[in-house]
């Protein structure tokens, strides 16, 4: 049990760390440029939101499988499958929390004050500067939030990781498939995961609505 | 050393139209609201677009006949909007220093005393009356040494005995910078004390540039209909 929930952590952790890389140039992209396929962009985003899980583990396992182009690459790198392994799954969370990472961030690069962006230009910063002094320091809260979400909805999932990981015990079975197979086998100890799973997605709401609600007090300290 | 700015800009119902040549001199301009001042001054500092020229000494910074725009990065400038902008979550001085790196302190330290902000260095600027807050932001537009200074009512939350000592200051160190400076007031007091040129504009177009020190007037740009 703790086992799966250690593994539930380490998905979530590194799912957050690889999602807030890959999520700042897309959100800076959304927020600032227009160009061809921006809406597409958009919505493939987005996807995730309304997909059903299924759906998206179904063409995860065709991305990943070993025959596929990704599979191969992987395979000759690592020596290994990406299908029904622990990496599989964080490719997997990466895609599904990703509109969970983009969009708070998107959205908090938009509402920076447009001043703020034409100082940065008069004051002769280039594109790094300004997002270490300006654009990032302006949208701590929104980065906040998305760390917060995407870790707390990687926790969650359920249906991905059980196509993609197969719910190997010790490699790739997450808490949330624990739980479902305890309350299957009817074991007593169910109650005590539930709790800890509902804890954690409590904490961290609680953490994204604080900073919702007093997000400019805490960036302007 | 000549400057020279040519442009044409629509925004909404404003139709902005001038052409003017200058040296190194204090240009105060003036107009009613929405006679298009404060967008003429970000056509010159390249944050809104605009179509013709503008040369600052040798440098180009807008050709639009050959397709041209020097990034507002490279531009050397500095500009001041009307309402102070400074970063919350940075303390003056660092406001002040935002990509200024290779500022003289002696240069620094002149700046601050003059525009009487030393006791705010330290502060974040949510710590700052609008009048101090304007002050610092004077200070930083001038810090990096600009080839051009844009300033958008600089003075316009001065209380009136310190206004008189910021007026000094800022002629004082157009003196010695030796370069053009727009400043744009509703204040007469500026464009009697300060302005080397006074520009009026109405409705887009510049009416008259009248030099005040020879008092000769110009008015060859007068195209607005009676």
């Amino acid at each position: 049990m703790f086992e799966s929930l250690f593994i539930s952590l380490q998905l979530a952790l590194v799912t957050m760390v690889i999602l807030l890389c890959i999520a700042l140039p897309l959100a800076y992209l959304l927020a600032f440029k227009s160009f061809k396929g921006r809406t597409m962009l958009e919505v493939v985003v987005a996807l995730p939101l309304v997909l059903p899980p299924t759906v998206l583990g179904y063409y995860v396992l065709l991305m990943i499988e070993p025959h596929s182009m990704l599979g191969t690459i992987w395979f000759t790198l690592f020596d290994s499958s990406l299908a029904f392994s622990f990496s599989g799954m964080v490719f997997a969370s990466v895609l599904y929390s990703l509109p969970f990472a983009v969009q708070p961030m998107q959205q908090a690069f938009r509402s920076i004050p447009r001043p703020w962006l034409e100082l940065a230009k008069i004051q002769g910063l280039n594109i790094k500067y300004t997002l270490l002094k300006v654009i990032l320091p302006a949208s701590k809260g929104g980065v906040l939030v998305a760390a917060a979400l995407s870790f707390a909805h990687t926790m969650g999932e359920f249906g991905v990781v059980l196509m993609v990981g197969g719910s190997i015990p010790g490699e790739t079975k997450v808490a949330s498939v624990t739980l479902f197979e305890m309350v299957e086998m009817q074991q007593q100890e169910a109650w005590m995961l539930a709790l800890i799973l509902l804890a954690v997605s409590f904490v961290m709401l609680s953490v994204v609505y604080s900073i919702n609600r007093h997000g400019l007090n805490m960036v302007m300290k | 050393m000549h400057h020279l700015i040519q442009i044409h800009v629509d925004v909404g119902t404003l139709s902005l139209d001038v052409n003017v040549n200058f040296g190194n001199e204090m240009i105060v301009l003036s107009g009613e609201n929405g006679a298009g001042k404060s967008t003429f001054l970000r056509c010159v500092a390249g944050l809104q677009e605009a179509v013709g020229q503008v040369h600052v000494g040798q440098e180009i910074w807008l050709d639009s006949s050959a397709g041209f725009a020097l990034p507002i990065v490279q531009r050397r400038l500095g500009y001041m909007w009307s309402e102070a902008v400074l970063l919350p979550w940075l303390s003056v001085e660092k406001n002040i220093m935002l990509g200024a790196s290779d500022v003289e302190k002696s240069w620094f330290e002149k700046l601050c005393e003059q525009f009487e902000i030393n006791h705010l260095l330290k502060r974040k600027p949510l710590m700052l009356s609008t009048g101090e807050a304007q002050r610092v932001s004077l200070v930083r537009a001038l810090c990096r040494k600009p080839s051009i200074l844009l300033l958008d009512e600089p003075f316009s939350a001065q209380a009136p005995d310190i206004r008189g000592r910021l007026r000094m200051a800022l002629q004082g160190l157009q003196q010695e910078l030796q370069i053009p400076i727009i400043l744009v007031s509703h204040d007469i007091e500026d464009a009697k004390v300060l302005a080397q040129h006074h520009w009026r504009m109405r409705e887009g177009k510049l009416l008259s540039t009248i030099n005040t020190q020879s008092n000769e007037s110009s008015k060859e740009q007068t195209k607005v209909e009676p």
